[in-house]
């Protein structure tokens, strides 16, 4: 399956769907990082819900950090 | 005199944002010179293993922990009601406040708030529990409406964002204040000179935020200490009073016995 993390596109051979915590690995990201949030196809997903939430072919993840903003 | 929002009491009336700086360190040095005890950051993508976000975020933690602050985080570059939601849920996670500067463009080329978006956000946003400062117009139904489904705060703009023209129409701001005298008005965006806070604040506003006009200074520390004097003028100006305008001219020596004088 295909799906991308903040844009980049990443592929997972045999498997129909993948948990948000494995996804997240992919981007070498571990949970521990405390300073950052996601959302799934344009929802927000808690980091209580990392190990429950699947990630199907197509779906999008966004991984957001603080930045400066007015 | 203290500035109150949703029930915490601030020193100083002054928001500001921590971005276009030309270093983290004169952000920090900017930031603590205004006295400002509300700074304003947001969110993007980025991996957590790059170490660029990381020390903006660490530097904006020190500022807080030294002025005893709060962080405001904003909805930038949400332009309907579900983004700036969903960013919203994301901040609360990472930034642990329930506090938010809701922003929902309507425009590109003036970054002008979308007021029905900006009203279906604010709805669902106090009904999950977070504690709504809108950036909106200054369009007194709309700042009404958002008084309405409950924010306390309500924060129209003077002007486009980064524009530093100023209070635009004067006439709005100030019915806006005559109108809501219950709600904490705090005037956002388009400020550039000292003087246009202190304006806002002769008006009766409760505060002001700003980035740009500190920022995008040739000396961003200096500013930001303008800014804050120019606050407190404003302030006691609005406390004690202005005097009414009059047609005329009155002399203000008293002209009796004065040299050379002529009764006419």
């Amino acid at each position: 399956m295909n799906i991308h993390i903040n844009g980049q596109a990443f592929t997972i051979e045999h498997e129909a769907s993948i948990n948000v915590t494995a996804a997240l690995k992919l981007h070498f990201i571990t949970a521990q990082q405390s300073t950052f949030a996601v959302a799934l196809n344009g929802d927000f997903v808690s980091k209580a819900d990392y190990d429950t939430t699947r990630v199907h072919n197509g779906d999008s993840l966004d991984v957001l950090l603080p930045i400066q903003g007015g | 005199m203290s500035l109150t929002i949703y029930g915490e009491q601030l020193s100083s009336r002054l928001l500001i944002g921590s971005a276009l700086y030309p270093s983290p360190q004169v952000m920090k040095q900017a930031i603590l010179a205004s006295e400002s005890q509300v700074v304003t950051l947001s969110l993007k993508r980025q991996n957590p293993n790059e170490q660029a976000g990381q020390q903006i975020w660490q530097y904006l933690q020190e500022i807080v922990k030294q002025t005893k602050g709060y962080l405001l985080p904003n909805t930038a570059g949400c332009k309907t009601a579900k983004e700036a939601v969903t960013l919203a849920k994301m901040s609360r996670e990472i930034f642990q406040t329930d506090w938010l500067k809701l922003e929902v463009i309507g425009d590109d080329y003036n970054l002008q708030p979308d007021p029905i978006e900006l009203l279906n956000a604010t709805e669902q946003l106090i009904a999950e529990g977070f504690k709504v400062l809108p950036y909106c117009t200054d369009d007194l139904v709309l700042c009404q409406r958002l008084y309405d489904l409950g924010c306390q705060v309500i924060m129209p703009w003077a002007s486009p964002i980064g524009t530093g023209k100023g209070l635009m129409n004067p006439y709005n701001l100030e019915t806006i204040r005559l109108r809501l005298p219950e709600a904490t008005l705090i005037l956002d965006a388009g400020i550039g000179k000292p003087s246009d806070a202190c304006l806002a604040m002769e008006m009766g506003y409760d505060g002001v935020l700003l980035n740009s006009a500190v920022a995008l200074a040739d000396n961003p520390v200096m500013m930001a200490k303008a800014f804050a004097q120019a606050l407190k003028a404003g302030e006691q100006g609005y406390v004690a009073g202005v005097m009414e305008q009059r047609q005329t001219a009155h002399p203000s020596t008293p002209t009796l016995d004065t040299p050379f004088w002529h009764q006419n």
